[in-house]
């Protein structure tokens, strides 16, 4: 892979990134105008007790039943690991450049990162 | 639900991501007080929200600075080596530490380098020649600039103090919370000699994996509200992708002069943060 082709591949991983996520966001809040935040476009009873937004437990279970809130965090999410993921491509980027210096680099950098996300509390 | 609020919330996200995607920094300084003051948000869900506008403008204005080669890739991933570890070992210390005198430290350091980087203000591009572990570790380039009409030659130098500062800017926003993006900016335009608009661009390649880190720590907490998150999301990734159009068109001094205002304001933000938490 040349410089150039790398460069495209992280833009546009980013690129898709942030649109996936601005659409999610955009269609949960569009629903929620609809049929409020804790309402199922899909017709079914969103079980007791309500979720609460700042909730994002269950998120699976939620989208199943296309509740606008799920939606809208799910977009955040797809958001917070937009960054994660272009440092994850970037590991293959630098070694398809067959750059042993910085895939070491990148992949430690991927490793601290992981680490504090899923480690540090 | 509140449209008129929500409008308003996304109008204000629009004019932090269009700063911060110049300024490469996160717009939080924006974005947080707005927030709280105008529209009587929870200062917690502001900062959650904050952390989400870092890495929306990050993103954002990042998918286009790397595509038109105003990013430095290689600078940034290896600058992020610093701010990662750093940000693991300030989230570590936090217990120990005294956010207060934190808060009134950098509030000094940032105030100082407002003057320093008011002195820089007219320079346009600092010298190309990188020193002896910058070249081995191929920390120079070209970027393309409109303003000029031509490729801009550029080289990192003092990459060890460089480093030790972003590392210093990592561990601060392990410790505070905060994005640093100011430290981060003022890392490579000051220490190292890069040109202002490879030190904004890179800055904000950088600003969202540093935010990410603890983003996870923000949502476990319920400081993540889609309500307030979404909109702020919405507006700054619209005044990211503005701004990401306009850096490659104005002068390096033009930059500073938006960078400017924000780091005063993040400095007398902190001192202010020192005086509150003091008392």
């Amino acid at each position: 892979m040349n410089a150039e082709r790398f460069r495209l591949m992280v833009s546009a991983i980013l690129l898709v990134g942030v649109s996936a996520s601005a659409a999610l966001i955009a269609v949960g809040f569009a629903a929620a105008l609809a049929i409020g935040w804790q309402g199922s476009l899909t017709g079914a009873t969103v079980p007791a007790p309500l979720p609460q937004p700042t909730d994002f437990g269950g998120l699976l279970d939620r989208l199943g039943r296309l509740e606008p809130l799920a939606i809208s965090q799910l977009g955040l999410v797809v958001l917070l690991a937009t960054p994660v993921m272009r440092v994850a491509s970037s590991v293959v980027g630098f070694a398809l450049e067959r750059d042993r210096l910085y895939t070491a680099i990148t992949i430690a950098v991927l490793a601290v990162l992981l680490l504090s996300i899923f480690a540090v509390r | 639900m509140n449209p008129q609020a929500d409008l308003g919330i996304f109008l204000v996200s629009v004019c932090a991501g269009l700063i911060g995607s110049l300024a490469g920094v996160g717009g939080g300084i924006l974005v947080i007080p707005a927030l709280t003051t105008f529209f009587g948000v929870d200062i917690h869900l502001a900062v959650g929200a904050s952390i989400v506008s870092v890495i929306a403008t990050s993103s954002g204005a990042a998918s286009a600075y790397v595509r038109d080669r105003m990013t430095d890739m290689r600078l940034g991933m290896f600058l992020e080596l610093a701010t990662t570890t750093g940000a693991v070992c300030g989230a570590l210390i936090a217990a120990y530490v005294a956010p207060a005198l934190l808060y009134l430290l950098l509030g000094i350091v940032v105030l100082m380098s407002a003057g320093m980087q008011a002195s820089r203000l007219g320079e346009e591009i600092p010298a190309a020649e990188p020193d002896g572990i910058a070249a081995r570790l191929r920390l120079s380039g070209t970027y393309p600039d409109r303003h000029l009409g031509r490729e801009i030659p550029y080289a990192a130098r003092r990459v060890p103090a460089g480093f030790l500062l972003m590392w210093l800017a990592g561990a601060v926003s392990g410790l505070l919370g905060i994005g640093s993006g100011v430290l981060k900016v003022l890392a490579m335009d000051g220490a190292m000699r890069l040109p202002m608009k490879v030190s904004s661009a890179t800055s904000n390649f950088m600003i969202g994996v540093t935010a990410a880190a603890s983003a996870g720590i923000y949502i476990g907490r319920g400081d993540v509200d889609p309500r307030i998150a979404g909109p702020v999301a919405l507006g700054v990734l619209a005044g990211a992708l503005t701004g990401a159009r306009i850096l490659h068109r104005i002068s390096n001094r033009s930059v500073r002069i938006v960078f400017l205002p924000v780091l005063i304001a993040v400095g007398l933000e902190m001192i202010g943060r020192a005086a509150g938490l003091s008392v």
